[in-house]
């Protein structure tokens, strides 16, 4: 259970990140660190006690496995997670681009 | 070291490390995507690490020279490949009745070669995705910062 609190407190770091950091850059590391405590939280329900890793192999006595359906999902939100993190990271480089700065306190160009 | 070799990339150390290690990672992903069916790996591990070489030498050597060893135009040439020879193998399984059928011999369980059309699909998705990847950071390289006036009208 203390392992799942863990797991908590390294979302509640990527959401503070998210919530009350103004640089953008440090935002995207928020948004990064959240998605991954959410990964680790989903590898870590699927362990099993003395589990050993879901690959059926030669000469290796099928005792008990880990759940290979949530690796499966993870493996998936690694990939969303680099595709979302890229388009993050571009959206900010456009954002430099035209303001000259990561800060959002000072993004208030609205005018057009 | 001479002028020219001062002109791209990072400092000596780092240029002889990177040449000494991209042949072996590059070694290295083709033997995860190759025995992606035996053993844990697989395209999308074998295809990251493949990109990663490459994202190496331009790290080591700045984007002339990696572009020069994988063009802009070939990196989309193989991106575009991979997800049609992976739409071919699953279409070519309507020859013997559903979509992805395995449909050539499967072999001897835990050899290199069996699993029938496991290792082409692994093939495919590692072209994708090494594509992708290495098109995504040449694409963030290549943007250029050109900061335009605030222009009224």
């Amino acid at each position: 259970m203390a392992i799942y609190l863990l797991c908590l407190s390294f979302f509640s770091v990527g959401l503070y990140g998210i919530l009350r950091k103004r640089n953008i850059i440090k935002i995207i590391i928020g948004v990064i660190i959240a998605e991954y405590a959410v990964n680790l939280f989903f590898i870590l329900i699927a362990y099993r006690i003395e589990g050993r890793a879901p690959i059926y192999s030669p000469n290796a006595e099928i005792t008990n496995m880990v759940d290979a359906l949530p690796q499966a999902v993870v493996l998936t939100s690694i990939v969303i997670g680099l595709a979302t993190t890229v388009i993050l990271i571009a959206l900010a480089m456009r954002i430099f681009e035209k303001y000259g700065t990561f800060d959002i306190t000072k993004i208030r160009d609205l005018r057009g | 070291m001479s002028s020219k070799e001062r002109q791209t990339g990072m400092s000596v150390i780092v240029r002889t490390t990177a040449r000494l290690t991209v042949g072996f990672i590059l070694l290295y992903g083709i033997y995860i995507l190759s025995h992606g069916h035996v053993s844990p790996g697989g395209g999308f591990a074998g295809g990251v690490i493949i990109a990663l070489s490459f994202i190496n030498l331009m790290l080591a050597y700045g984007k002339d020279t990696a572009l020069s060893k994988l063009p802009k135009a070939v990196t989309s040439f193989f991106e575009n490949l991979g997800a049609l020879i992976l739409l071919s193998i699953a279409l070519l399984g309507f020859t013997g009745g559903y979509f992805f059928l395995n449909f050539i011999a499967k072999g001897e369980p835990f050899h290199l070669f069996s699993a029938g059309t496991i290792p082409l699909l692994n093939l495919a998705i590692s072209l994708k995705v090494g594509a992708g990847i290495f098109a995504i950071f040449v694409a963030f390289v290549l943007l250029k910062y050109e900061p335009e006036k605030n222009k009224k009208e």
